[in-house]
């Protein structure tokens, strides 16, 4: 990933930090640039134009650990994003961040480090909560990997906080990091997947459903324990037989046993993002789909299609294990009680389930 | 700028150019209130002009002023001459759309090309705190939309300059490749849609055309379509529901299929008049509601009775569930 990279540009106060050496030392034949937070100029078609080619390193001012922004009505994991970075280098047509952002770039947060402490004291003084932490939100977590070393040195902070679980969410085989880090205990790798036929045509620059599942096997082999988050998913021609493909692969490379969890999210976006996708993907066909729009503003599959999703997923993942943690994300009481059988009520109800999850599996 | 150092002269009609020059941003308009006014009135105020180096001149303010006298056959142009060499491009750009604002409000056109050309001489950032309330523009992405609005093709421009769109339609327009923005224009005139009839027109019809892999020209030619345009115009309202509303089916046809499956559910049940049992938008939130009007203590427990004696309602379900 990090040979997308051709241009560096150091923001203002990112000079003298430890990441920001670390990724000069290892991208010392790219140009360098200074510049500052507003120097990003004004383009007609600035949505447009994602400029995944350079990389900004950034003294981030704002929070670096914020709960994942739920919507009404809908059930949240109560997830907690660490914001390590924003954008990212691979281009799903479908990816939330094209219209989520309003600055361009590969952006990292080179301060991160410096600011661990103060989120380990956030998470020491809450001691009876279990924090259930991703860098995935924003960015993929190991795309960057070569460059960030973000696998080595977040398991070796968090790995001593023994309330706090990280996962770290790709769509990469990149784990030699993880490979070389001795820090496996309460550390969660998983993977987003996805039919084939997705990946292949709406996942530009990610590697096939098999490879992740090569890497989840191999991570498993190392010790750790893995998740797997079927989102987006998206309806398409043959999508049974594509998604069944994807767990009979599930059930070819993965012990379920060591499976933490495994979600399912139908592909929804703010009404926003159809425009900036259909410029930046002619060719894509996720939104042929039946779309409506839903109480809190975002764009869904009309429910019985969903339903008729998450049913089928469901019930064939069922057949290969019938206990890996299987939640829906972002979904309704009503949807969860009428594909998968039952539902944790609110999003306080799915926290509590993920954490059980966590104690049973670590 | 306080005091514009200028002179009245009057120049030969010839000497002007038909385009309206770096300053000027009249776009779309009609001659006709300007002309009635010369010829009852006389011309009551004087065009601005500067003359460049090569001799010719570029109009600063008046350019219809100056179409309309070209129209009504006048030979010389009273005008006023600004002749301090130290005002700027931008300055004579300022003036001009400060002319304009005090007579009148600007198209969408007319706003786009007055951003693009406040682009050349300010920031974004500017523009946003200076002229956003001046142009009467609504938001920053509304800004972004004008701008933009300069590469439409000049006949999809015209319809959007003499027609009552949204900014919203207006952005819908981008969407479509340049030789349909010109069709559906039409079509939405044709049958005088409304605002809401408008976008959803486009974003269906976008749609359906990417889904089917068929032009947009090539759907609207289909009898379905091509009949509906053909009836009189009598009931327009009526014409643009049943438009709509074909395209929608098109577009979401498990939709439409659930919507129908429950009405006729509703329907079968014979409930009296004055109650209705509707779904949520889309069927989202699963609770379905029972609504009865009535006139008083006693009409209502007549229509509770009937509806105590209706046998069906246990046949009420998610239409999907049939």
């Amino acid at each position: 990933m990090d040979r997308l990279i051709k241009k560096i540009i150091i923001e203002d106060g990112a000079e003298h930090y430890k990441l920001s050496d670390i990724i000069l030392n290892k991208l010392g034949h790219i140009h360098v640039e200074k510049g500052t937070h507003n120097d990003v100029s004004f383009k007609r078609d600035s949505l447009m134009d994602l400029d995944k080619e350079t990389l900004r390193l950034i003294h981030f001012k704002g929070e670096f650990l914020k709960p994942c922004p739920g919507t009404k009505g809908y059930i949240c994991c109560g997830y907690q994003i660490l914001n390590v970075g924003t954008n990212c280098p691979i281009n799903c047509s479908y990816c939330i961040l094209q219209a989520y952002f309003n600055k361009p770039s590969i952006r990292i947060f080179v301060n991160l480090e410096k600011e661990l402490n103060n989120i380990g004291d956030i998470i020491d003084s809450h001691p009876e909560r279990i924090f259930r932490i991703g860098t995935g939100e924003f960015t993929d977590s190991l795309a960057l990997d070569q460059i960030t070393g973000w696998s080595q040195s977040l398991p070796a902070f968090f790995s001593s906080k023994k309330n706090v679980v990280l996962e770290l969410k790709t769509k990469t085989e990149n784990i030699d990091g993880l490979l070389s880090s001795p820090f496996r205990e309460r550390i969660i790798v998983s993977w987003s997947l996805n039919s084939s036929d997705i990946s292949a045509r709406e996942e530009y620059g990610s590697i096939s459903i098999k490879n992740r599942l090569r890497a989840a096997k191999r991570c498993q082999e190392e010790g750790y324990i893995v998740g797997f988050h079927f989102d987006p998913l998206i309806y398409h021609q043959n999508w049974e037989n594509g998604y069944l493909k994807t767990i009979e692969l599930l059930d070819k490379y993965i012990d379920p046993g060591k499976v933490i969890w495994a979600s399912m999210g139908c592909l929804r976006y703010i009404p926003e993002l159809k425009f900036i996708i259909r410029k930046r993907h002619p060719n894509t066909h996720i939104l042929d789909g039946e779309f409506v729009i839903a109480p809190d503003g975002k764009m869904r599959y009309f429910k019985p299609i969903r339903l008729e999703m998450y049913s089928l997923i469901k019930e064939n993942l069922d057949k290969w294990h019938n206990d890996l943690g299987l939640y829906l994300c972002m979904e309704s009481n009503d949807v969860w009680l009428n594909s998968i059988g039952w539902s944790p009520v609110d999003s306080n109800g799915l926290s509590d389930y993920l954490d059980k999850r966590v104690l049973k599996i670590f | 700028m306080n005091h514009l150092n200028n002179n009245t002269v009057f120049i030969d009609i010839r000497e002007f150019n038909e385009k309206p020059g770096p300053f000027c941003m009249s776009y779309g308009f009609d001659l006709n209130s300007i002309i009635t006014s010369i010829e009852t009135v006389g011309l009551i105020n004087k065009p601005y002009i500067r003359r460049v180096k090569t001799g010719s001149i570029d109009i600063v303010t008046g350019y219809r002023r100056i179409l309309a006298l070209k129209a009504i056959n006048w030979d010389r142009v009273p005008c006023i001459e600004l002749l301090d060499s130290s005002l700027s491009d931008r300055d004579l750009l300022l003036l001009n759309i400060y002319d304009n604002l005090c007579t009148r409000r600007f198209n969408y056109i007319e706003k786009g090309m007055i951003l693009n050309r406040l682009l050349k001489y300010f920031e974004i950032e500017d523009i946003y705190r200076s002229y956003i309330n001046l142009l009467d523009i609504s938001s920053r992405r509304e800004v972004g939309i004008l701008i933009k609005i300069e590469e439409l093709d000049d006949d999809v421009k015209e319809i959007i300059a003499g027609e009552s769109l949204s900014i919203k339609t207006i952005e819908s327009l981008f969407e479509l490749k340049d030789h349909f923005r010109n069709i559906v224009l039409k079509w939405i005139i044709k049958l005088k849609l409304n605002i809401n009839q408008q976008i959803i027109f486009i974003e269906y019809i976008n749609d359906i055309s990417i889904i089917e892999g068929k032009s947009i020209q090539e759907i609207l030619n289909e009898a379905s379509f091509a009949d509906l345009k053909m009836e009189d115009d009598n009931n327009n309202p009526q014409k643009a529901k049943r438009f709509i509303e074909l395209l929608r089916s098109r577009r979401l046809p498990v939709l439409t299929r659930n919507e129908k499956a429950f009405a006729r559910q509703i329907y079968n049940l014979g409930l009296p008049k004055n109650v209705r049992i509707k779904h949520s938008p889309f069927f989202e939130n699963p609770d379905y509601l029972l609504e009865i009007s009535f006139k008083d203590g006693k009409n209502l427990k007549e229509i509770l009775d009937a509806l105590a004696r209706i046998k069906g309602f246990s046949n009420i379900k998610d239409p999907w569930k049939e």
